[in-house]
């Protein structure tokens, strides 16, 4: 996806692939039915590292840390995919708009398990979860529009202190933000 | 005074035609849109068109220069219209959400538009960071103004912007105002605490009481300044659209296959941009194209190191006039600027395009930066080891890479024309680090 969605054809595709045309029919329908099940996979992968992460530590802070963690080295070390999901899904039509609020939901659950520790809990902004979510992508997507993809993993305290603000307030949000992920897989 | 009027027609001319594009192209999307669709819808014929735009790619990218320009006028006019920091964000969120309910067409086409290519989403982009610098004035709000990351106000304009961006996409404008709310207290919280996000949601859509815009009233109230449908500088005729000067372009096919392309780039996007249109421009055939070039990318290649080395040359000439550094590093930016600013497609193509154009291209962007490395690094003579503690290994191609964005946000901006009046900055932001700002300040202004 080197060229951005809108430049790639089929050919390129089965080019790149080293597959055979009639190969890519009897998988995908369109190029756009191919660029779903990338950015399905991609999204999964990173779900699963992002909870993977998460669940090896206890507090809520230190999850959100360790996931964010888990989920910036997965984009850097993966910028094909990133740059699909992320880059491509606000340009490249309704369906992709579809897939990319879908995968903003898929981590709204990790999120909203911080009002529990929040005094304020349910009164917070119902789409607060979305906010937050859709903040980190773009402040990716940015980066990777900058050619910054291997940096992105620097990004990380300011990431963490964004998103822990809302529930905990800022001052806890630094001092958590200013703590190592207490895991290092990813 | 005939001057006056041909010049008036012409801007409503070109605003009609612009009009017609964004109603047809909020329809049916970029790849259906044609220009004689455009023609027909604004009731004129296609030599107007061409007299205004060279091509689609171009005519789409300047309704949206227009656009994004109208959208900050109107969103600087409501930010201006509060004193409070929250009330000056919510009269901003009224404004932008108003108008996209009251224009669908011009909503529509914000969406459309992106299928043009990375000049289109840029120029979004750029409309997006003037958004964040309005949330991240509410640092000054706070007793400790640094203690707020500078990403998080990149982070609320993005996300807020896909949020608007998918009820826009699916057709659910009307849901917009119900938004107001959660995002203004999404944005105020992390300067003014919990509880001022708390009030921003008790407030609803409600508007600031001074600043009033009707959301969802009647399309037919677009205000009307001073009796002209834009101001004097969106209505500009485009300059410099004349096609390449002929000093550049020999008789030989080769350096005309090179023309061709960036004609046919100016025209079309470098992914929009096919053999058949740079042999067209070029007026040589097919095969000729082939015996040159193996296919678009080398073309564009050999274009692109073509155009580099004639501004290197230009650029060491002014610089090696000069006996002073500073003055010599002044001399090597201004021929820079008048190089681009005197050949708008090469500059297009090689400070925007060049960029988008693919990895190999990309890769020779980096070594061009390089090239113009070693005239700063010449500065670091005789500094004193303060200056020199000052500078890091790297200061000088940042110092470069910020030169050329600020140059191609102009030329996404299509302001190529106007390139010279960013001489004094640059002079002034590449010297600084070396002369102090005082005395970077002084060789940037005198004359």
């Amino acid at each position: 996806m080197e060229k951005g969605y809108r430049a790639v054809t089929v050919a390129d595709i089965v080019r790149r692939a080293g597959i055979a045309r009639n190969t890519f029919y009897e998988n995908f329908s369109s190029k756009e039915d191919c660029f779903l099940a990338a950015s399905e996979f991609a999204v999964k992968e990173a779900l699963r590292r992002v909870v993977d992460a998460a669940s090896k530590v206890d507090t809520w802070p230190a999850r959100v840390n360790a996931g964010l963690s888990a989920f910036l080295h997965y984009v850097a070390s993966e910028p094909a995919l990133a740059r699909t999901c992320i880059v491509e899904a606000l340009s490249a039509g309704p369906a992709a708009v579809e897939r990319y609020e879908r995968s903003i939901q898929a981590f709204v659950p990790l999120f909203r398990m911080g009002r529990k520790v929040s005094p304020h809990g349910e009164e917070l902004p119902g789409t607060l979860e979305e906010t937050i979510i859709g903040g980190v992508f773009w402040i990716i997507y940015q980066r990777i529009i900058m050619g910054q993809t291997e940096q992105i993993e620097e990004l990380l305290p300011e990431l963490v202190e964004f998103s822990l603000t809302p529930y905990l307030g800022a001052e806890a949000a630094k001092r958590a933000a200013a703590e190592q992920p207490q895991t290092t897989s990813g | 005074m005939l001057e006056t009027e041909t010049r008036t027609s012409a801007s409503s001319e070109r605003a009609q035609l612009i009009e017609a594009l964004i109603e047809i192209a909020a329809d049916r999307g970029y790849m259906d849109t044609s220009i004689e669709m455009v023609v027909a819808h604004a009731g004129l014929d296609r030599s107007a068109f061409d007299r205004h735009f060279r091509g689609k790619y171009d005519g789409f990218l300047s309704a949206w220069q227009e656009m994004n320009e109208e959208c900050m006028h109107s969103v600087m006019r409501a930010y201006d219209s509060e004193q409070y920091w929250p009330d000056r964000l919510r009269a901003v969120a009224v404004e932008v959400v108003g108008s996209l309910c009251n224009d669908p067409s011009r909503a529509g086409f914000a969406v459309e538009v992106l299928a043009a290519g990375d000049a289109a989403r840029a120029r979004r982009d750029m409309t997006m960071r003037v958004i964040a610098s309005l949330i991240d004035a509410g640092r000054k709000e706070m007793d400790d103004p640094e203690s707020v990351p500078h990403t998080t106000a990149e982070a609320l304009a993005g996300s807020a912007y896909g949020q608007v961006y998918a009820k826009v996409v699916r057709g659910d404008t009307d849901e917009l105002p119900k938004l107001i709310p959660q995002l203004m207290s999404a944005a105020v919280m992390p300067y003014l605490g919990v509880e001022a996000a708390l009030e921003e949601l008790d407030r609803g859509s409600k508007m600031p009481d001074r600043y009033r815009r009707p959301v969802a009233a009647s399309p037919a109230d677009t205000p009307v300044e001073n009796g002209e449908e834009y101001p004097p500088e969106l209505a500009r005729l485009p300059p410099g659209r004349h096609g390449l000067p002929r000093e550049f372009v020999a008789h030989n096919q080769r350096e005309r296959l090179i023309a061709g392309l960036a004609e046919a780039i100016a025209e079309n996007g470098y992914a929009g941009t096919t053999i058949a249109h740079i042999t067209r421009h070029a007026a040589v055939s097919r095969r000729t194209f082939y015996e040159h070039f193996a296919s678009k990318d080398e073309c564009f290649v050999a274009a692109y190191d073509t155009v580099m080395a004639e501004l290197r040359e230009r650029v060491g000439q002014a610089f090696e006039e000069e006996e002073d550094w500073a003055h010599a590093v002044k001399a090597g930016i201004g021929a820079m600027l008048a190089f681009l600013a005197a050949e708008p497609n090469l500059a297009r193509l090689c400070m925007v395009e060049a960029l988008v154009a693919g990895p190999v291209v990309v890769e020779r962007y980096d070594s061009a930066i390089q090239s113009f490395v070693p005239y700063f690094q010449t500065g670091r003579e005789g500094r004193s080891p303060e200056v020199l503690a000052r500078l890091s290994a790297t200061t000088e191609e940042a110092l470069v890479g910020g030169m050329m964005s600020l140059i191609s946000r102009r030329i996404i901006a299509g302001k190529t024309d106007q390139l010279e009046s960013l001489l004094p900055d640059l002079v002034e932001f590449t010297l600084t680090p070396y002369l102090g700002s005082d005395e970077a300040a002084k060789v940037a202004r005198d004359s």
